[in-house]
Protein backbone atom coordinates (compact mmCIF):
# COMPACT_ATOMS: atom_id res chain seq x y z
CA UNK A 1 0.00 0.00 0.00
CA UNK A 2 1.37 3.22 -1.11
CA UNK A 3 -0.08 6.65 0.71
CA UNK A 4 1.07 8.58 -2.74
CA UNK A 5 0.16 7.79 -6.02
CA UNK A 6 2.32 7.68 -8.77
CA UNK A 7 1.55 10.91 -10.86
CA UNK A 8 -0.61 11.42 -14.07
CA UNK A 9 -2.56 13.75 -16.13
CA UNK A 10 -6.06 14.26 -14.71
CA UNK A 11 -9.10 15.44 -17.72
CA UNK A 12 -12.59 15.72 -16.98
CA UNK A 13 -14.59 15.80 -20.12
CA UNK A 14 -17.70 17.29 -20.84
CA UNK A 15 -19.50 14.13 -23.03
CA UNK A 16 -19.15 10.77 -23.40
CA UNK A 17 -17.85 11.29 -27.02
CA UNK A 18 -14.44 13.35 -25.72
CA UNK A 19 -14.56 10.99 -22.92
CA UNK A 20 -13.91 7.56 -25.20
CA UNK A 21 -11.40 9.98 -27.27
CA UNK A 22 -9.41 10.57 -24.33
CA UNK A 23 -9.45 7.16 -23.35
CA UNK A 24 -8.44 6.08 -26.69
CA UNK A 25 -5.26 7.87 -26.09
CA UNK A 26 -3.44 5.45 -24.41
CA UNK A 27 -2.32 4.29 -21.20
CA UNK A 28 -5.79 5.78 -19.92
CA UNK A 29 -8.67 4.73 -17.05
CA UNK A 30 -12.06 5.85 -16.90
CA UNK A 31 -13.10 7.12 -13.46
CA UNK A 32 -16.92 7.84 -11.84
CA UNK A 33 -16.38 7.03 -7.96
CA UNK A 34 -13.21 6.03 -7.99
CA UNK A 35 -13.12 3.37 -5.09
CA UNK A 36 -11.54 0.99 -7.33
CA UNK A 37 -9.17 2.78 -9.38
CA UNK A 38 -7.38 4.97 -6.56
CA UNK A 39 -7.58 1.72 -4.36
CA UNK A 40 -5.56 -0.04 -6.88
CA UNK A 41 -3.03 3.13 -7.79
CA UNK A 42 -2.24 3.19 -4.22
CA UNK A 43 -1.85 -0.39 -4.42
CA UNK A 44 0.27 0.03 -7.74
CA UNK A 45 -1.50 -2.81 -9.43
CA UNK A 46 -2.38 0.11 -12.06
CA UNK A 47 -0.47 3.13 -12.91
CA UNK A 48 -2.48 4.91 -15.42
CA UNK A 49 -0.60 7.92 -17.53
CA UNK A 50 -4.46 9.51 -17.72
CA UNK A 51 -7.30 9.47 -15.40
CA UNK A 52 -10.40 10.33 -17.60
CA UNK A 53 -12.87 11.33 -14.79
CA UNK A 54 -16.74 10.92 -15.68
CA UNK A 55 -17.64 13.69 -13.12
CA UNK A 56 -18.24 16.46 -15.37
CA UNK A 57 -20.23 15.13 -18.08
CA UNK A 58 -23.79 16.21 -16.82
CA UNK A 59 -27.09 14.18 -16.35
CA UNK A 60 -25.01 11.15 -16.69
CA UNK A 61 -26.58 10.10 -12.65
CA UNK A 62 -30.05 8.90 -13.64
CA UNK A 63 -32.35 6.76 -12.22
CA UNK A 64 -35.29 6.44 -14.80
CA UNK A 65 -38.15 4.01 -14.10
CA UNK A 66 -40.96 3.58 -16.30
CA UNK A 67 -43.60 0.57 -17.17
CA UNK A 68 -41.45 -0.23 -19.82
CA UNK A 69 -37.97 -0.52 -16.94
CA UNK A 70 -35.62 0.75 -15.80
CA UNK A 71 -32.78 2.87 -16.76
CA UNK A 72 -29.33 3.35 -14.72
CA UNK A 73 -26.63 6.28 -15.82
CA UNK A 74 -23.06 5.53 -16.02
CA UNK A 75 -22.85 7.67 -12.50
CA UNK A 76 -25.91 6.36 -10.35
CA UNK A 77 -24.27 6.20 -7.21
CA UNK A 78 -25.29 2.70 -5.32
CA UNK A 79 -26.58 4.65 -2.24
CA UNK A 80 -28.32 6.57 -5.00
CA UNK A 81 -30.60 3.20 -6.02
CA UNK A 82 -30.77 2.15 -2.79
CA UNK A 83 -32.45 5.20 -1.32
CA UNK A 84 -34.92 5.45 -4.79
CA UNK A 85 -38.71 4.06 -4.51
CA UNK A 86 -39.02 3.17 -7.66
CA UNK A 87 -36.29 0.47 -7.16
CA UNK A 88 -37.63 -0.44 -3.86
CA UNK A 89 -41.03 -0.87 -5.18
CA UNK A 90 -40.50 -2.22 -8.57
CA UNK A 91 -37.25 -3.93 -8.37
CA UNK A 92 -37.24 -5.06 -4.77
CA UNK A 93 -34.50 -7.98 -5.64
CA UNK A 94 -32.17 -5.18 -6.74
CA UNK A 95 -32.81 -3.09 -3.68
CA UNK A 96 -32.18 -6.22 -1.66
CA UNK A 97 -28.98 -6.58 -3.25
CA UNK A 98 -27.44 -3.06 -2.94
CA UNK A 99 -28.78 -2.85 0.44
CA UNK A 100 -26.41 -5.62 1.55
CA UNK A 101 -23.91 -3.29 0.87
CA UNK A 102 -22.92 -2.31 3.88
CA UNK A 103 -20.48 0.89 4.17
CA UNK A 104 -22.72 3.88 3.52
CA UNK A 105 -19.13 6.08 2.29
CA UNK A 106 -18.45 3.02 -0.51
CA UNK A 107 -22.01 3.22 -1.65
CA UNK A 108 -22.07 6.84 -1.89
CA UNK A 109 -18.94 6.92 -3.89
CA UNK A 110 -19.32 4.05 -5.57
CA UNK A 111 -21.72 3.11 -8.98
CA UNK A 112 -23.27 0.63 -9.85
CA UNK A 113 -22.06 0.93 -13.22
CA UNK A 114 -18.91 0.74 -11.34
CA UNK A 115 -18.71 -2.26 -9.57
CA UNK A 116 -19.60 -3.79 -12.80
CA UNK A 117 -16.88 -2.72 -14.69
CA UNK A 118 -14.71 -3.89 -11.43
CA UNK A 119 -15.95 -7.37 -12.71
CA UNK A 120 -15.33 -9.06 -9.30
CA UNK A 121 -16.94 -12.38 -8.67
CA UNK A 122 -18.72 -11.35 -5.30
CA UNK A 123 -20.56 -8.40 -6.90
CA UNK A 124 -23.74 -8.78 -4.97
CA UNK A 125 -25.09 -6.49 -7.88
CA UNK A 126 -24.13 -8.81 -10.72
CA UNK A 127 -26.42 -12.04 -10.01
CA UNK A 128 -29.79 -9.89 -9.26
CA UNK A 129 -28.94 -8.14 -12.35
CA UNK A 130 -28.20 -11.95 -14.49
CA UNK A 131 -31.86 -12.66 -12.96
CA UNK A 132 -33.32 -9.57 -14.15
CA UNK A 133 -32.44 -9.75 -17.47
CA UNK A 134 -30.50 -6.46 -17.92
CA UNK A 135 -28.14 -5.21 -20.26
CA UNK A 136 -25.68 -3.05 -20.38
CA UNK A 137 -24.90 -0.15 -23.31
CA UNK A 138 -21.44 0.69 -23.93
CA UNK A 139 -20.27 3.39 -25.88
CA UNK A 140 -16.81 3.68 -27.73
CA UNK A 141 -15.20 5.99 -30.69
CA UNK A 142 -18.42 6.47 -32.74
CA UNK A 143 -20.76 3.46 -31.94
CA UNK A 144 -22.70 2.31 -29.64
CA UNK A 145 -23.75 -1.31 -28.71
CA UNK A 146 -25.96 -3.11 -26.21
CA UNK A 147 -24.92 -6.20 -24.26
CA UNK A 148 -26.58 -8.59 -22.13
CA UNK A 149 -25.17 -8.38 -18.37
CA UNK A 150 -24.32 -12.25 -19.25
CA UNK A 151 -22.11 -11.53 -21.88
CA UNK A 152 -20.28 -8.47 -20.15
CA UNK A 153 -17.44 -10.56 -17.61
CA UNK A 154 -14.74 -12.38 -19.19
CA UNK A 155 -12.71 -12.92 -16.09
CA UNK A 156 -11.75 -12.04 -12.52
CA UNK A 157 -11.07 -8.43 -13.14
CA UNK A 158 -11.81 -8.50 -16.49
CA UNK A 159 -14.87 -7.34 -18.77
CA UNK A 160 -15.29 -7.40 -22.93
CA UNK A 161 -14.89 -3.89 -22.47
CA UNK A 162 -12.35 -2.30 -24.44
CA UNK A 163 -9.57 0.21 -23.02
CA UNK A 164 -11.52 3.05 -25.54
CA UNK A 165 -14.85 2.03 -24.11
CA UNK A 166 -16.68 3.17 -21.49
CA UNK A 167 -20.66 1.61 -20.20
CA UNK A 168 -23.22 4.72 -20.15
CA UNK A 169 -26.09 2.25 -18.99
CA UNK A 170 -27.56 -0.32 -17.24
CA UNK A 171 -31.09 -1.06 -18.55
CA UNK A 172 -33.44 -3.52 -16.90
CA UNK A 173 -36.51 -4.79 -18.24
CA UNK A 174 -39.76 -4.83 -15.98
CA UNK A 175 -40.68 -8.10 -14.67
CA UNK A 176 -43.74 -9.95 -15.75
CA UNK A 177 -46.95 -10.46 -13.77
CA UNK A 178 -46.13 -13.50 -11.80
CA UNK A 179 -42.44 -13.06 -11.30
CA UNK A 180 -40.78 -13.74 -8.11
CA UNK A 181 -37.10 -13.02 -6.86
CA UNK A 182 -35.35 -13.36 -4.16
CA UNK A 183 -31.53 -11.89 -3.05
CA UNK A 184 -29.51 -13.94 -0.61
CA UNK A 185 -25.66 -13.75 0.60
CA UNK A 186 -23.81 -15.78 3.63
CA UNK A 187 -20.51 -12.74 4.43
CA UNK A 188 -18.50 -13.42 7.69
CA UNK A 189 -19.29 -10.28 8.87
CA UNK A 190 -22.36 -7.93 7.30
CA UNK A 191 -20.23 -5.64 5.31
CA UNK A 192 -17.25 -8.18 4.49
CA UNK A 193 -17.50 -9.37 0.72
CA UNK A 194 -19.30 -12.57 -0.08
CA UNK A 195 -18.51 -16.27 0.20
CA UNK A 196 -21.59 -17.32 -1.81
CA UNK A 197 -24.05 -14.96 -3.14
CA UNK A 198 -27.51 -15.85 -4.70
CA UNK A 199 -30.24 -14.39 -6.77
CA UNK A 200 -33.39 -16.36 -8.02
CA UNK A 201 -36.30 -15.23 -10.16
CA UNK A 202 -38.75 -17.53 -10.77
CA UNK A 203 -42.09 -17.06 -12.55
CA UNK A 204 -45.39 -18.93 -11.64
CA UNK A 205 -48.55 -18.96 -13.58
CA UNK A 206 -51.39 -20.86 -12.47
CA UNK A 207 -49.35 -22.54 -9.57
CA UNK A 208 -46.63 -23.72 -12.65
CA UNK A 209 -43.01 -22.12 -12.47
CA UNK A 210 -43.31 -21.17 -16.07
CA UNK A 211 -39.54 -19.54 -15.87
CA UNK A 212 -36.44 -20.28 -13.57
CA UNK A 213 -33.48 -17.91 -13.12
CA UNK A 214 -30.88 -19.00 -10.59
CA UNK A 215 -27.77 -16.94 -10.57
CA UNK A 216 -24.69 -17.26 -8.30
CA UNK A 217 -21.80 -15.02 -7.21
CA UNK A 218 -18.00 -16.00 -5.88
CA UNK A 219 -18.46 -19.75 -6.86
CA UNK A 220 -16.50 -18.87 -10.27
CA UNK A 221 -14.32 -16.63 -12.12
CA UNK A 222 -17.54 -13.87 -12.94
CA UNK A 223 -20.90 -14.44 -12.09
CA UNK A 224 -22.94 -17.48 -13.14
CA UNK A 225 -26.56 -19.16 -13.72
CA UNK A 226 -26.99 -22.45 -13.15
CA UNK A 227 -28.98 -23.67 -15.71
CA UNK A 228 -29.08 -27.25 -15.08
CA UNK A 229 -31.01 -26.10 -11.86
CA UNK A 230 -33.09 -24.13 -13.22
CA UNK A 231 -34.57 -26.44 -15.85
CA UNK A 232 -35.54 -28.81 -12.59
CA UNK A 233 -38.00 -26.16 -12.09
CA UNK A 234 -39.54 -25.10 -15.27
CA UNK A 235 -43.00 -26.68 -15.70
CA UNK A 236 -43.04 -27.78 -11.96
CA UNK A 237 -45.19 -27.06 -9.04
CA UNK A 238 -42.28 -25.16 -6.86
CA UNK A 239 -42.88 -26.98 -3.55
CA UNK A 240 -40.50 -28.04 -0.98
CA UNK A 241 -39.05 -31.16 -3.09
CA UNK A 242 -38.59 -29.44 -6.30
CA UNK A 243 -36.89 -26.76 -4.43
CA UNK A 244 -35.19 -28.92 -2.78
CA UNK A 245 -33.68 -30.76 -5.44
CA UNK A 246 -32.66 -27.88 -7.76
CA UNK A 247 -30.46 -26.81 -4.73
CA UNK A 248 -28.53 -29.54 -4.68
CA UNK A 249 -28.46 -29.38 -8.43
CA UNK A 250 -27.03 -25.98 -8.09
CA UNK A 251 -24.33 -26.93 -5.66
CA UNK A 252 -23.12 -30.08 -7.90
CA UNK A 253 -22.97 -27.71 -10.74
CA UNK A 254 -20.12 -24.98 -9.49
CA UNK A 255 -16.56 -25.84 -8.38
CA UNK A 256 -15.73 -23.08 -6.66
CA UNK A 257 -12.07 -22.20 -5.37
CA UNK A 258 -11.00 -22.11 -1.22
CA UNK A 259 -9.85 -18.35 -0.95
CA UNK A 260 -9.19 -16.69 2.92
CA UNK A 261 -12.97 -16.58 2.76
CA UNK A 262 -13.95 -19.82 2.66
CA UNK A 263 -12.69 -23.25 1.63
CA UNK A 264 -14.64 -24.44 -1.88
CA UNK A 265 -16.40 -27.71 -0.19
CA UNK A 266 -18.22 -24.78 2.30
CA UNK A 267 -18.96 -22.66 -0.71
CA UNK A 268 -20.53 -25.79 -2.44
CA UNK A 269 -22.37 -26.92 0.59
CA UNK A 270 -23.92 -22.50 0.59
CA UNK A 271 -24.50 -22.83 -2.46
CA UNK A 272 -27.08 -25.69 -2.00
CA UNK A 273 -28.29 -23.75 1.31
CA UNK A 274 -28.89 -20.29 0.05
CA UNK A 275 -30.15 -21.62 -3.46
CA UNK A 276 -32.85 -23.15 -1.46
CA UNK A 277 -33.81 -20.61 1.35
CA UNK A 278 -33.77 -17.93 -1.67
CA UNK A 279 -36.18 -20.07 -3.62
CA UNK A 280 -38.28 -20.63 -0.85
CA UNK A 281 -38.41 -16.82 0.39
CA UNK A 282 -39.32 -16.28 -3.18
CA UNK A 283 -41.84 -18.31 -3.65
CA UNK A 284 -43.74 -17.26 0.22
CA UNK A 285 -42.89 -13.40 -0.30
CA UNK A 286 -45.08 -12.53 -3.72
CA UNK A 287 -42.35 -10.16 -4.37
CA UNK A 288 -39.83 -9.05 -6.97
CA UNK B 1 -4.27 18.95 -15.97
CA UNK B 2 -0.96 19.20 -13.76
CA UNK B 3 -0.51 21.51 -10.55
CA UNK B 4 -2.96 24.13 -10.45
CA UNK B 5 -4.53 26.47 -7.94
CA UNK B 6 -7.79 24.87 -6.74
CA UNK B 7 -10.07 26.23 -4.21
CA UNK B 8 -11.82 24.22 -1.43
CA UNK B 9 -14.37 25.29 0.93
CA UNK B 10 -14.00 23.19 4.18
CA UNK B 11 -15.87 23.82 7.16
CA UNK B 12 -17.25 27.39 5.84
CA UNK B 13 -13.53 28.21 5.42
CA UNK B 14 -12.25 29.12 1.85
CA UNK B 15 -8.52 27.43 1.31
CA UNK B 16 -7.23 28.30 -1.96
CA UNK B 17 -4.26 25.67 -2.47
CA UNK B 18 -1.72 24.20 -5.94
CA UNK B 19 -2.24 20.67 -5.85
CA UNK B 20 -1.64 18.07 -7.68
CA UNK B 21 -4.34 15.57 -9.53
CA UNK B 22 -2.72 12.65 -7.33
CA UNK B 23 -3.46 13.93 -4.11
CA UNK B 24 -5.86 12.52 -1.85
CA UNK B 25 -8.12 14.67 0.25
CA UNK B 26 -7.30 13.00 3.36
CA UNK B 27 -3.40 14.51 2.95
CA UNK B 28 -4.71 18.20 1.47
CA UNK B 29 -7.12 18.25 4.61
CA UNK B 30 -4.39 16.95 7.08
CA UNK B 31 -0.68 18.22 5.70
CA UNK B 32 -2.03 21.05 3.40
CA UNK B 33 -4.62 22.95 5.80
CA UNK B 34 -3.22 21.01 9.12
CA UNK B 35 -6.67 19.78 9.58
CA UNK B 36 -5.71 16.62 11.28
CA UNK B 37 -8.85 15.34 13.18
CA UNK B 38 -9.42 13.48 9.94
CA UNK B 39 -7.56 10.54 10.27
CA UNK B 40 -6.14 8.02 8.00
CA UNK B 41 -6.58 4.17 9.23
CA UNK B 42 -6.67 1.01 6.67
CA UNK B 43 -6.55 3.47 3.41
CA UNK B 44 -8.38 0.62 1.42
CA UNK B 45 -12.00 1.87 2.52
CA UNK B 46 -12.66 -0.47 5.09
CA UNK B 47 -12.44 1.85 7.99
CA UNK B 48 -14.23 4.97 7.97
CA UNK B 49 -11.73 6.81 9.69
CA UNK B 50 -11.38 9.53 6.74
CA UNK B 51 -14.75 9.86 6.71
CA UNK B 52 -16.06 13.47 5.72
CA UNK B 53 -18.99 15.00 4.50
CA UNK B 54 -19.10 16.62 0.69
CA UNK B 55 -22.04 18.18 0.20
CA UNK B 56 -23.38 16.53 3.38
CA UNK B 57 -22.78 12.91 2.30
CA UNK B 58 -20.14 11.05 3.43
CA UNK B 59 -17.21 10.13 1.70
CA UNK B 60 -13.62 8.21 2.28
CA UNK B 61 -10.86 10.64 2.14
CA UNK B 62 -8.41 8.57 1.37
CA UNK B 63 -9.78 7.34 -1.62
CA UNK B 64 -10.58 10.39 -3.18
CA UNK B 65 -8.83 12.70 -5.37
CA UNK B 66 -8.65 16.03 -3.57
CA UNK B 67 -9.46 17.62 -7.66
CA UNK B 68 -12.42 16.05 -8.02
CA UNK B 69 -14.32 18.39 -4.58
CA UNK B 70 -12.81 21.26 -5.53
CA UNK B 71 -15.68 24.09 -4.99
CA UNK B 72 -17.76 21.67 -3.09
CA UNK B 73 -18.67 21.70 0.14
CA UNK B 74 -16.49 19.86 2.92
CA UNK B 75 -17.14 19.21 6.37
CA UNK B 76 -14.67 18.01 8.81
CA UNK B 77 -14.76 17.02 12.56
CA UNK B 78 -13.14 20.48 13.00
CA UNK B 79 -16.30 22.13 11.41
CA UNK B 80 -18.83 20.20 13.41
CA UNK B 81 -19.25 22.30 16.77
CA UNK B 82 -20.57 26.05 16.99
CA UNK B 83 -17.43 27.93 18.55
CA UNK B 84 -16.67 26.40 21.95
CA UNK B 85 -20.14 24.40 22.21
CA UNK B 86 -19.69 21.29 20.95
CA UNK B 87 -22.19 19.62 18.31
CA UNK B 88 -24.76 17.27 20.24
CA UNK B 89 -23.78 14.57 18.79
CA UNK B 90 -20.06 15.42 20.44
CA UNK B 91 -21.75 15.76 23.85
CA UNK B 92 -24.12 12.29 23.59
CA UNK B 93 -20.21 10.62 22.59
CA UNK B 94 -19.04 11.80 25.54
CA UNK B 95 -22.06 11.84 27.74
CA UNK B 96 -22.46 7.95 26.72
CA UNK B 97 -18.87 7.18 27.12
CA UNK B 98 -19.04 6.27 23.63
CA UNK B 99 -14.92 7.08 22.96
CA UNK B 100 -12.07 5.05 24.38
CA UNK B 101 -8.99 5.68 22.00
CA UNK B 102 -11.01 8.31 20.18
CA UNK B 103 -9.08 7.62 16.47
CA UNK B 104 -12.82 6.04 15.20
CA UNK B 105 -14.53 8.99 16.15
CA UNK B 106 -14.33 11.65 13.60
CA UNK B 107 -15.92 9.39 10.94
CA UNK B 108 -18.39 8.10 13.32
CA UNK B 109 -19.26 11.50 14.32
CA UNK B 110 -19.86 13.03 10.66
CA UNK B 111 -21.61 9.67 9.27
CA UNK B 112 -23.80 10.03 12.23
CA UNK B 113 -24.57 13.86 11.39
CA UNK B 114 -25.28 12.29 7.80
CA UNK B 115 -27.57 10.17 9.01
CA UNK B 116 -29.24 11.96 11.14
CA UNK B 117 -29.64 14.69 8.39
CA UNK B 118 -31.54 12.16 6.26
CA UNK B 119 -33.20 10.24 8.86
CA UNK B 120 -34.10 12.29 12.14
CA UNK B 121 -35.14 9.81 14.63
CA UNK B 122 -33.43 6.25 13.52
CA UNK B 123 -34.22 2.74 14.81
CA UNK B 124 -31.20 0.89 16.49
CA UNK B 125 -31.12 -0.99 13.39
CA UNK B 126 -30.71 1.84 11.08
CA UNK B 127 -28.27 3.70 13.27
CA UNK B 128 -26.09 0.34 12.93
CA UNK B 129 -26.80 0.57 9.18
CA UNK B 130 -25.92 4.05 8.74
CA UNK B 131 -22.40 4.06 11.06
CA UNK B 132 -21.47 0.35 9.13
CA UNK B 133 -18.93 1.50 6.91
CA UNK B 134 -17.07 3.31 10.51
CA UNK B 135 -15.41 0.15 12.44
CA UNK B 136 -14.13 0.48 16.26
CA UNK B 137 -10.87 -1.53 17.52
CA UNK B 138 -11.51 -0.61 21.15
CA UNK B 139 -14.62 -0.40 22.76
CA UNK B 140 -17.07 -1.22 19.99
CA UNK B 141 -20.60 0.14 18.93
CA UNK B 142 -23.23 -0.69 21.70
CA UNK B 143 -22.12 3.31 23.42
CA UNK B 144 -22.13 4.83 19.89
CA UNK B 145 -25.52 3.67 19.07
CA UNK B 146 -26.70 4.89 22.35
CA UNK B 147 -24.95 8.40 21.85
CA UNK B 148 -26.54 8.74 18.17
CA UNK B 149 -29.85 8.24 19.26
CA UNK B 150 -29.51 10.07 22.69
CA UNK B 151 -28.29 13.05 20.13
CA UNK B 152 -31.23 12.15 17.87
CA UNK B 153 -33.77 12.60 21.21
CA UNK B 154 -32.17 15.56 22.14
CA UNK B 155 -32.77 17.12 18.62
CA UNK B 156 -36.14 15.58 18.67
CA UNK B 157 -36.66 18.05 21.44
CA UNK B 158 -35.44 21.40 19.72
CA UNK B 159 -31.65 20.91 19.90
CA UNK B 160 -29.71 21.05 16.28
CA UNK B 161 -27.99 18.58 14.27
Amino acid sequence: MHRVLLPFEFFEPKTIEEAVHLLDTGNAKVMAGGVDLVLKMRLRLISPEYVISLLKVPGLDYIEGNPAGLRLGALATIRQVELSQVVQKNWTILYDAVRQIASVQVKTMGTMVGNLCVATPASDISPALYVLGAKVKIAGVNYEKVIPIENFFVAVGNTILESNEIVTDILIPSLSPGARGAFMKLAKTAEDIAKVNTAVMVTITDNICTEAKIALGSVAPTPIRVTGAEELLTGQKLDGAHIARAAEAAAEAVKPITDIRSSAGYRKEMVSVLVKDALLKATSSGRV
Amino acid sequence: MKKERANFMVNGKLYEIIIEPRMLLVDVLRERMGLTGTKYACGTGDCGACTVLVDGKPILSCLTLAVTVRDKNILTIEGIADGNTLHPLQQAFIDNGAVQCGFCIPGMVLSAKALLEENPLPTRNEIQAGLAGNLCRCTGYVKVIDAVQAAAETAGKGGKI
